[in-house]
């Protein structure tokens, strides 16, 4: 019994020791009167049995292998110049690009609304039995190679605003059992004849203007297959699941959907409902296959049925060719070279600082100590 | 208990020799600095001093008083160190009748009847099965931050508000919450057990006029208990009796204060002779309510009708073990938590990290910049609401009303100011990590690491008390970085308290020659005792010639150093203990006793022939060269820091009586007739002289011889004082007064305090490094000047400003003289030398009094901040806290205090940081401590090493941690902008929790562990560089705001780079959420990865490894079908526009960091850039420079 009271009472037991961490601290050990003794009389090797010295290994003494890397003038001036010379290429390169893509941007929007309603666009655009065909004509002014992609493009359309954005549901489109889960639909999720597919103000609000474009009185045939990521076509939108009950409400929102043709074939749709990130954004309407020369001119018969006028967004046509780097967009040129314009600048910069200023490295006169004696 | 020793002197009182001189002894000096604090409540010390600085001359003033009382142990007259604590302070307060605990003895029922008494089960673990859940919890939520986890994910669960799905907003949370409860869960499990185990012990109690075998929980306030030897007390018990026919009991309170000698404890007179199986022993206890002081205990007991008062002498603590004693009876008095060591039971008070405080005010800055956000977006989407508020109801992004039911209503709308007060709160939840609330978890991740490469540290293993570094307080870590005083206690901290006899002198002859290292074969003087051989456990060098002359005894000198020795031998309470070795022929004597100083006379006494081998209450058992004496003692007066000197009474066999007495040189030339040899006296005075210039402790030892009527007439006033019921310790202080004069010299001894290891270099680094090493001691001026000097404190060069005055005027005057001094001293020296111009002050305790805590304090601030040297002695535990606070309270610079005894307890709480060794003092000052280690040398590894990269490690760790999360929030930010202030994140939910989570967090908690911007050699050889965390060069608001802007710069890059290249495209929102998300993750590791200036393989594995564990997540959220972003980043990476973004950002977003840091490296080196490069050029440097500027600076 005596020895069990002995170990269970250990030194620094009645002090508890629950500041200290509970992981690594170390609990001295109390030496009484007997293990003194014991550790007098057995000598070395108990006590080196006993010892507490942590055993070393070059994790715990901080002394890892490691390399140190220091910024000598020389790779500094290195870096500067890898940077420019990677850049500079980049940024001419990107620019060339974008250079070349051809596009043809044509705002519509004020345009197609005859002048008799050109006070009152809402009620032209509200009204179901008003003509909206517009026909009108643009020119192509550079060579065009095909693919020529074809866009609409909405201005001050935020089609990221959070209400917008979250009025879906992912599972109703994928999957046909799932029509009842229109939760965050609101207020397009239910109509009276039941759950709305596809459900939400995104689907509700489907851009439904078409382009059917002619040149010299030949239809350009405009394909509309393909213009959605296959992953969406293939996994994200069901091929059993049909539109039901969509623009059945008495707000018409937008385009209507065929009810016999499923989801993952409704491409318009798909394209839609991948909301766009920016406020002014383009979708793809279709692709032209057919090269485009320039000064052919091209006349635009389109139907003007979406409504943007409320709200005072743009509308526009977008033909354009593509490249590398995407569309027309010279930005991210100009940006290359002005960092790397920025990089060879600085690296002359540093070169003349280490000429006319040197610093030998290391060097402890510089030390803060060594410099305040000296100046004394 | 004077009684009981007349039985051997009585007749026996023809002292012819009475007209010789005797000796007497003092205790050690050394003993006063750490008992002093004995009586103070351990609680009231710190406290008090922080809140009112006033009440520090008062409680210094009452620790005075008992003080007096504590430094007399009885070791004789057992009721005695009681009783004159009792003088002191019982006389002023009598315990209260609500106050006091009334025990009946042998009475546990009527005991516990009207009060309820906690029984003797004890109860550490924090919680019980049922209460774990809702206690955990609510002890976790103490912290703010976790509040502020709480409240966001709250309002995010209102459906108004609901930014991010349930489960993202509360996983982060949810997980922490659980690890922490589950390290909770564990460590309480291992209370529980060891309580058990605990109260499961057994120990024999009286039953019904038998002792049984109990349960330790099961004990009552009021039952008698007997303790064998070598047992633990079950609780707190009054002594009644012991195997001991004076009463005295051996305790070893290593448990209690990690004292490892034993102490003594007495029963009571009224007591010690019942036999408690068969005369009933009733009384009734009448003591104070339960309280944490070790060392303080106030009770009286009523037996027999008598009245008879109680002090800490006669109560035995929980957790202390029966040595030496058969065995022991007592009545429990205290149990289970109220013994004193449950109440001590807990932990040092945390302190906060000044750079945690300085930290919590740029998160002040950042809540209101996130307020400001917050604003912005809310006023924004007001005026947006405003300006659209005709088109609301049917425009296809918003859609205000419901038009799916045949009535329209609102849908989800809440009116313009609702809406308003909504978008507030939703841009709090999105931005919420903005606050970094991560920073704190990872914080403590941070200095878990870094504790354990401390504890790991081999340089600070101490292989002579086998202690490893300790890290009690874990959130103080980066303070060790910034010290800029260090205030060190003498002795045991400086010296190894382990005191060496070093010489003597003996009636005037100094006796410092030759040293012999043992003599005889084995070593040290031996005796035979019944075919044994018995030797001293410790050896000393002796003087031969000293040796020789003690040897013989024929003449005059022999006869002086014949007592000389026998003084050394007799007059102090030193035990000794026989104890056995492997060899059953041999056996060691362990002399056990409280002061060192004694231990080493004894042993020095011993090496010479004069060995103490028994010592009882009665009599002492000296063997002389072989010879076995037996000496009466008749009576004791025991040190106090009064008269300085203590002295013993001594009957010898011849039947003469002779008084010894030692003490402090200052107060024995007082008493000492120097009539009878003036020559000796001051050839004696020379001699300490030149002992205590070498940092000697000395001690005087003189003696007398006592007529029969001088004894008779002692007797008789001891008597009285000692069983007087009113100031008991002034009158025997009288008693010892009237006694100790006319003593002739016998000599004098010279003890040496060794240095540690390492201390004088360890002053010079820390020196160096500009840390101000204070030396506050409760030693004597002269001993702390002259340890000063051994140290490489002092030097010669210095001017010395000693400041020694006993009143306040003297003090105003000196403290003017000397600041004038100081100023011309400095403003002289400044222009031409270095080394003059270093001013020391010397101050005592005395003067201090008068100093501390009146308008002089501020003129002692002036003057100690321009010396460069600060020793202070003879200062009591409070003074050493009171000068803690002058510094701590008058300047932000970081202070710390070392110390290793319970007199520095206060002084090291006080402190920012508090080190505690574990020394051979106890464990008192470790138990308060924020560290404990077992050298004070090892502070220069723990300062300038340790604390140098703790220190750099947690600056850069606070400031990258805001800048990684303000990015995040700033991106966020700009988003909204474009959505209509509608707060959309293009990011998912998921990467938004992950990112701190996962993204982001561990590089940050890998380099704040191991990353080093120095390796220790250069550190150690550059103490220097320890300045960087004492001009805060690692976290200042500067840094803070130039992050910030590099911050801004780079979110601002991160942004608008994808911004301007996919405007007018057909990008979705998902997929340009998920370049931010990479280029945001990318930007933040290869920041980082900037910085690092040393690259091991595990922070290459953190850094690079989260960034594909960051694509990895991205991946696996794009691969779920039901999230809208599906597929994104397959599309998004199969195009060339978004490498090229990718790669822009990062270049773009780097660049005005990489340009600033290089030309700051380049034009504005800070030393620790310059130490860098000398590390990896230093062979470059050392051969084309030749030294012409030498590395160190001149030694000062």
């Amino acid at each position: 019994m005596r020895t069990f009271a002995k170990d269970a009472f250990r030194g620094e037991r009645p002090w508890g020791d629950t500041v200290c961490d509970p992981w690594f601290s170390v609990h001295p050990q109390i030496t009484n009167a007997d293990m003194n003794q014991e550790l007098v009389t057995n000598g070395a090797s108990k006590s080196k049995r006993n010892s507490k010295k942590p055993e070393y290994s070059r994790f715990t003494q901080q002394e890892l292998p490691a390399w140190k890397p220091i910024l000598t003038p020389g790779w500094v001036i290195t870096s500067f110049l890898a940077i420019a010379l990677l850049f500079i290429p980049i940024g001419l390169v990107s620019l060339f690009a974008s250079m070349r893509v051809v596009e043809i941007v044509y705002r519509y929007d004020q345009d197609c609304v005859p002048e008799t309603y050109r006070d009152n666009v809402t009620s032209y655009i509200q009204n179901p039995l008003t003509n909206k065909t517009c026909i009108k004509n643009v020119t192509v002014p550079k060579n065009m190679e095909a693919p020529i992609f074809v866009y609409y493009q909405l201005d001050n359309f935020y089609q990221n605003h959070r209400r917008y954005v979250k009025s879906r549901s992912d599972k109703q489109l994928r999957n046909a059992g799932d029509e009842f889960s229109t939760k965050g639909c609101e207020p397009e999720a239910k109509s009276k004849a039941g759950p709305i597919v596809p459900c939400g103000l995104i689907a509700w609000s489907l851009f439904n203007d078409t382009y059917n474009l002619l040149i010299q009185d030949k239809v350009l045939d405009i394909n509309k297959k393909g213009i959605a990521w296959k992953s969406d076509t293939k996994d994200k939108f069901g091929s059993d699941v049909y539109p039901r009950n969509f623009q059945a409400g008495s707000l018409i929102g937008g385009g209507k959907l065929n009810e016999s043709v499923p989801l993952s074939e409704q491409e318009d749709l798909i394209v839609w409902m991948r909301t766009a990130a920016l406020p002014t954004f383009r979708k793809l309407y279709g692709k032209i296959s057919s090269d485009l020369k320039a000064q052919d001119m091209i006349t635009v018969v389109l139907e003007n049925n979406y409504n943007t006028y409320s709200f005072g967004g743009q509308k526009k046509l977008v033909l354009s060719t593509t490249s590398w780097i995407g569309g027309k967009n010279e930005f991210l040129g100009i940006a290359y070279l002005t960092v790397g314009g920025i990089c060879l600048f600085m690296a002359l910069n540093f070169i003349l600082l280490y000429i006319f200023k040197p610093r030998p490295l290391g060097d402890p006169s510089y030390l803060s100590w060594n410099r305040n004696t000296s100046r004394q | 208990m004077a009684a009981s020793n007349r039985p051997h002197p009585g007749p026996s009182f023809q002292s012819p020799g009475s007209a010789g001189p005797d000796l007497s002894s003092p205790t050690s000096s050394k003993k006063s600095d750490n008992s002093q604090i004995a009586n103070l409540h351990p609680q009231q010390r710190p406290d008090t001093l922080q809140n009112s600085s006033s009440q520090l001359s008062i409680s210094s003033n009452s620790w005075r008083a008992n003080s007096v009382s504590f430094g007399s142990k009885g070791v004789r007259y057992g009721s005695r160190g009681g009783a004159e604590s009792e003088g002191f302070s019982m006389s002023r307060r009598e315990i209260n009748d609500e106050d006091a605990r009334l025990v009946y003895v042998n009475d546990p029922l009527k005991t516990n009847e009207r009060f309820e008494f906690a029984g003797n089960s004890i109860r550490t673990g924090k919680y019980s099965v049922f209460t774990f859940l809702p206690r955990n919890l609510f002890e976790q939520f103490h912290r703010v931050a976790y509040m502020y986890f709480l409240v966001i994910a709250i309002l995010n669960q209102l459906p108004q508000l609901a930014v991010f799905g349930r489960g993202a907003s509360i996983l982060p949370l949810a997980s922490v919450l659980l690890v922490t409860a589950v390290k909770d869960a564990y460590e309480d499990w291992r209370r529980h057990r060891s309580d058990r185990i605990e109260n499961n012990r057994m120990s024999s109690v009286l039953v019904n006029d038998r002792f049984q075998h109990k349960k330790w929980k099961d004990i009552q306030v009021g039952e008698v208990i007997k303790i064998l030897a070598t047992e633990t007390m079950p609780c707190d018990i009054v002594l009644l009796s012991t195997s001991d026919p004076t009463g005295v009991a051996y305790v070893q309170t290593i448990n209690l204060d990690g004292e490892s000698n034993l102490k003594t404890r007495y029963a009571k007179r009224e007591t010690l002779s019942r036999v408690p199986e068969k005369d009933m022993i009733s009384g009734l206890i009448n003591c104070e309510k339960p309280n944490r002081n070790i060392y303080g205990f106030q009770a009286n007991m009523e037996i027999d009708g008598k009245r008879v008062s109680l002090g800490p002498s006669n109560i035995v603590l929980r957790g202390c073990v029966l040595k030496n004693t058969d065995w022991a009876v007592g009545v429990a008095v205290y149990a289970g938590r109220e013994t004193k060591a449950m109440l001590n039971n807990s932990g040092a008070p945390s302190k906060r990290s000044r750079l945690e405080t300085h930290m919590n005010r740029e998160i002040i800055l950042l809540s209101s910049f996130l307020v400001v956000l917050c604003t912005i977006v809310s006023v924004c989407a007001g005026v947006w609401l405003r300006r659209h508020r005709d088109e609301l109801d049917i425009m296809p992004f918003y859609r205000r009303k419901d038009y799916s039911e045949q009535e329209v209503d609102n849908y989800k709308y809440y009116g313009w100011g609702m809406e308003i007060f909504f978008s507030f709160l939703m841009s709090v939840i999105v931005f919420q990590i903005m606050i970094p609330i991560s920073l704190y978890i990872s914080m403590e991740l941070v200095r878990v690491g870094q504790a354990y490469f401390m504890i790991r540290d081999d340089k600070m293993f101490d292989a002579a008390s086998n202690t490893r570094f300790q890290c009690r307080a874990l959130n103080i870590n980066e303070d060790l970085g910034q010290i800029k005083y260090v205030f060190s206690d003498k002795t045991g901290t400086l010296t190894e308290n382990k005191m060496e006899f070093q010489f003597a002198s003996v009636s005037g002859v100094d006796y410092s020659g030759e040293k012999t290292e043992y003599f005889g074969e084995q070593g040290g003087y031996s005796i035979q005792v019944e075919g044994q051989v018995w030797r001293p456990k410790m050896k000393v060098q002796v003087d031969r010639e000293l040796l020789q002359l003690s040897q013989t005894r024929n003449d005059m000198k022999s006869k002086e150093i014949y007592d000389f020795f026998l003084a050394l031998a007799a007059c102090n309470t030193i035990v000794p203990i026989v104890v056995n070795t492997s060899d059953p022929t041999e056996k060691l004597i362990d002399y056990q006793g409280e002061s060192p100083d004694e231990q080493a006379l004894v042993y020095a006494a011993a090496a010479y022939g004069f060995m103490l081998i028994e010592r009882t209450s009665g009599h002492i058992v000296i063997d002389i060269q072989g010879e076995r004496q037996r000496f009466n003692v008749l009576g004791m007066h025991e040190f106090d820091s009064d008269r300085k000197r203590m002295s013993v009474i001594l009957g010898y066999p011849d039947s003469t009586v002779k008084v010894f007495v030692k003490g402090a040189d200052t107060t024995m030339f007082k008493v000492i007739d120097k009539s009878l040899n003036l020559d000796v006296v001051k050839a004696t005075e020379t001699h300490l002289h030149s002992y205590s210039s070498i940092g000697l402790r000395t001690l005087v030892v003189g003696m007398r011889g006592l007529s029969i009527p001088e004894f008779d007439q002692w007797q008789s006033s001891y008597e009285i004082a000692s069983t007087a019921l009113m100031g008991r310790a002034g009158l025997l202080r009288k008693v010892a007064i009237n006694l100790e004069n006319n003593l002739s010299l016998l000599g004098a001894s010279a003890i040496e305090d060794r240095l540690q290891k390492g201390v004088p270099e360890a002053i010079e680094s820390l020196r160096t490094a500009n840390i101000k090493v204070w030396v506050l001691t409760g030693d004597k001026q002269e001993t702390a000047i002259s340890i000063g000097y051994s140290s490489k404190l002092l030097t010669s060069k210095m001017t010395q400003i000693i400041i020694n005055n006993n009143s306040k005027t003297s003090c105003k005057k000196s403290l003017e003289d000397a600041l004038i001094m100081s100023r011309k001293l400095i403003n002289v020296t400044r222009a031409s030398d270095d080394d003059a111009s270093y001013v020391a002050l010397i101050i005592d305790g005395t003067s201090l009094v008068y100093i501390l805590d009146t308008e002089l304090e501020e003129q002692l601030f002036e003057l100690a901040s321009k010396c460069a040297v600060v020793l202070c002695c003879r200062v009591a535990p409070l003074q050493k806290a009171g000068i803690v606070a002058l510094i701590k309270n008058r300047t932000d610079d970081m202070t710390l205090a070392i110390g290793d005894g319970a007199n520095d307890v206060s002084m090291i709480q006080m402190a920012d940081v508090g080190v505690g060794l574990s020394g051979q003092e106890g464990r008192q000052a470790v138990m308060a401590s924020d560290f404990a280690m077992g050298q004070f040398r090892f502070l220069v590894p723990l300062l300038l090493v340790h604390g140098h990269w703790n220190y750099q490690r947690m600056g850069y760790m606070i400031l990258y941690n805001f800048y990684r999360n303000a990015l995040f929030v700033l991106v966020l930010f700009w988003y909204v902008l474009f959505t209509g202030f509608t707060l959309t994140t293009a990011i998912t939910e998921w990467s938004s929790v992950l990112y701190s989570v996962i993204y982001t967090a561990i590089p940050t908690i890998v380099i704040g562990i191991l990353d080093k911007d120095l390796s220790r050699r250069s550190l150690m050889t550059f103490p220097q560089l320890y300045g960087a965390g004492q001009r805060q060069e690692s976290y200042n608001a500067k840094l803070f705001w130039l992050t910030m802007a590099d911050t801004l710069w780079q979110s601002i890059v991160a942004f608008f780079i994808p911004l301007f290249a996919y405007w007018k495209s057909d990008i979705d929102s998902s997929s340009i959420g998920d370049l931010w998300t990479l280029a945001v993750v990318f930007m933040v590791n290869i920041h980082l990865a900037m910085d690092v200036i040393r690259w091991t393989w595990i922070s290459h594995a953190s850094i690079w490894g989260s960034i594909i564990a960051t694509c990895i997540c991205v991946i696996v959220i794009d691969a779920v079908p039901v999230l809208p972003g599906y597929w994104a980043i397959f599309n998004l990476a199969s195009s060339g526009l978004f490498w090229v973004c990718l790669l822009g950002i990062l270049v773009a977003a780097m660049i005005p960091r990489f340009i600033v840091k290089m030309f700051m490296q380049h034009c504005k080196p800070c030393d620790i850039q310059i130490a860098r490069e000398a590390e990896k050029f230093s062979n470059r440097i050392e051969s084309t420079r030749n030294g012409e500027i030498e590395m160190y600076p001149p030694q000062r």
